[in-house]
């Protein structure tokens, strides 16, 4: 197994139950500070506003309970639990757990099924083809765009903001069908399977870079325009270092699991962290914003990719791990086999320390921030609300 | 990086001027076949008994509202493109002018949600068809329920359809919804639905045109 149980070493990912993950180790210790975030004690004046579970406002149903003496935000809390789904993994078999999986998060299913076959290929110690690796970061990169989109999508609207945000949609929608005609499926669900993967990348590039001129066109426009990035700027600045995908790459943090060499071979592609120093939902628009001019570039270059023939899945045991960079940050599968079944199935969610940042970086703001800061986020509660059976 | 939009435009002008520039992006559907029908999910067309982990195939037959479109039955079952995999069992003509959905999701994955915000999209373009999200239940003239049951939602369902005047459709959306899927089981139970929307996720084709339908379009 690539990783080990032990002290904590490396940065931190994130937590599944008792299990601290590392960027080299799992722990049962969890990193200074991570338990304390001070309990707000409700001042004279303030009262609790609930938003949700159910509300046309949110992608999802989730519960925020906003604590306020009117307008200033002085904590925040957030429940995922409402939608918890309760997944029947355990005792199956590899092709009908990844079924599960990649329902986990249907938006970044890429990521969620990708981590785990990889987790899947450790403990059996499988080889994995270039071809096959490609055909992953090709997936991976298509996700992040999507998703990528979306975000941006998602910030213009509260603004009121027509044209930007229908045109974001009308691209996010073309990404849709690329992504059909790449993997048969609009959501990736079905593509792959333990050492292989049923993408071809076949006429994708031209598609793509018409969305890529698109997107520069509006990119620049946004950043020129002065009352949307008003309700950017300094809108939930995040205050500590525990922080994953491009919440910690907006604050000025190199964190980005596609720098790791072992797991998949970005450094052979125009793959850069892109990193800003603004830590406000403003730096977190840029991150994304230049990664998805950046994902098509490194979609370019994988060159001409085909689809791979499905192998008999091995009936293995063992247990293993693997990370990888979901367009909302790490991402982290653990697996314990026997005899092909699942025995024991875990992972870690970037949303757990995005909801973390998102609380923190709330307090102080104002109600009108509120929609801006939790869309620059990019959480998404589906994956942070299953129990694993 | 450095982007400039540049050509000395002020910026209500560049936004006025890219809204013209990019013309009329909207396709005809339904009243014109779709442009770009994805493979999956679409009507499944085969024979035999393949093993199917949600049961969809029994006796021979498809059941479009069970399948998740994870490819277990091919070659022998196979997806046509064509997109009319819903069921209308009630329509409401009173809504053609002004129908306004109120969106649940009682326990997706995410992937329909995606879905159903996509009709509104400039290829779709919802509102063409007076098609309307709204943020209130007592706005809505449906609800549309996404996902499986799940015991933290089961009230704010209850109490969101109970807050919807009269006529009022409940529209099940999605595999987990119409049947539990791979997942789970559906959060109100198939025959309780006035139309449903079949897929995992549906797609927006079949979304938009199963919503015209019903209204008796
Ligand atoms: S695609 Fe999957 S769920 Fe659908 S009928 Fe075939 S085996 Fe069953
Ligand atoms: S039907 Fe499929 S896409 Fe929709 S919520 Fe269920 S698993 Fe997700």
């Amino acid at each position: 197994m690539r990783y080990k149980f032990g002290e904590p070493s490396g940065r931190y990912i994130g937590h599944w139950g008792k299990y601290h993950v590392y960027a080299d180790s799992i722990s049962e210790i969890a990193p200074d500070g991570y338990n304390d975030l001070p309990v707000h004690k409700m001042a004279p004046g303030e009262f609790n506003f609930q938003y949700g579970p159910s509300t046309g406002g949110l992608m999802e149903s989730v519960g925020i309970t906003l604590t306020t003496p009117g307008e200033l935000i002085n904590s925040v809390a957030v429940d995922p639990s409402y939608k918890a789904r309760s997944l029947k993994l355990k005792g199956k078999s590899i092709g009908e757990a990844l079924l599960l999986v990649e329902r986990i998060n249907g938006f970044h299913a890429a990521s969620n099924s990708l981590s785990f076959l990889m987790a899947v290929e450790d403990a059996l110690d499988l080889e994995v083809t270039v071809e096959v690796q490609k055909a992953r970061i090709l997936q991976l990169e298509l996700e992040r765009i999507r998703s990528n989109l979306e975000v941006i999508k998602r910030l213009c609207e509260p603004a009121g903001f027509g044209v930007p945000t229908n045109q974001l949609g009308y691209l996010r929608e073309k990404v849709s069908r690329i992504i059909s005609g790449v993997a048969g499926h609009r959501f990736f669900f079905g593509a792959n399977a333990p050492g292989c993967s049923r993408v071809s990348s076949s006429g994708i590039n031209e598609k793509l870079s018409e969305v890529g001129q698109e997107f520069q066109r509006l990119y620049a426009g946004l950043l020129e325009s002065k009352i949307f990035l008003n309700r950017l700027q300094n809108n939930g600045v995040t205050k500590d270092s525990l922080l994953t995908g491009p919440a910690a790459r907006a604050s000025g943090l190199r964190y980005d699991s596609r720098t790791v060499r072992g797991e998949l071979p970005y450094m052979e592609t125009p793959f850069y962290p892109v990193v800003r120093e603004e830590k406000d939902c403003f730096g977190r628009f840029c991150v994304r914003g230049e990664e998805v001019l950046n994902s098509i570039d490194i979609i370019a270059s994988l060159g001409s990719l085909k689809e791979t023939v499905r192998t008999e899945i091995p009936k293995g045991s063992g247990e293993g791990c693997a990370r990888l960079e979901s367009p909302q940050g790490d991402i982290f599968y653990y697996v314990q086999l026997k005899n092909g079944s699942i025995e024991d199935l875990w992972h870690v969610s970037p949303g757990t320390l995005n909801i973390r940042a998102f609380r923190e970086s709330m307090k102080g703001n104002i109600f009108t921030d509120f929609h801006f800061n939790w869309e620059s986020f990019g959480i998404w509660i589906s994956e942070l609300g299953v129990v694993i059976q | 990086m450095d982007i400039r939009v540049g050509g000395g435009y002020s910026m209500s002008n560049f936004w006025f001027g890219e809204g013209i520039r990019k013309g009329k992006k909207t396709e005809r559907f339904p009243f014109a076949p779709p442009e770009e029908p994805p493979e999956r999910p679409s009507r499944m067309e085969g024979s035999g008994e393949p093993y199917c982990p949600t049961q969809a195939i029994k006796d021979g037959k498809w059941d479009a509202g069970r399948c998740i479109f994870c490819r277990f039955c091919e070659p022998g079952y196979t997806p046509t493109g064509k997109q009319d995999i819903f069921k209308v069992n009630r329509t409401e003509p009173v809504l053609k002018k002004s129908f306004y959905i109120y969106k649940l999701d009682s326990g997706a994955c995410g992937a329909c949600n995606v879905e159903l915000e996509t009709i509104f999209d400039p290829q779709y373009d919802a509102n063409r068809l007076n098609i309307f999200i709204t943020n209130s239940p007592r706005h809505a003239d449906a609800i549309v329920v996404m996902g499986v049951h799940t015991d933290g939602m089961k009230e704010a369902l209850k109490n969101a359809y109970e807050a919807m005047p009269e006529p009022k459709l409940i529209i099940s959306m999605g595999a987990c919804s119409i049947s539990g899927g791979i997942i789970g089981e559906s959060p109100i139970g198939r025959e309780k639905y006035h139309v449903e929307i079949a897929g995992c996720p549906p797609s927006p084709y079949t979304i938009l045109e199963a919503l015209a339908r019903a209204r008796g379009d």
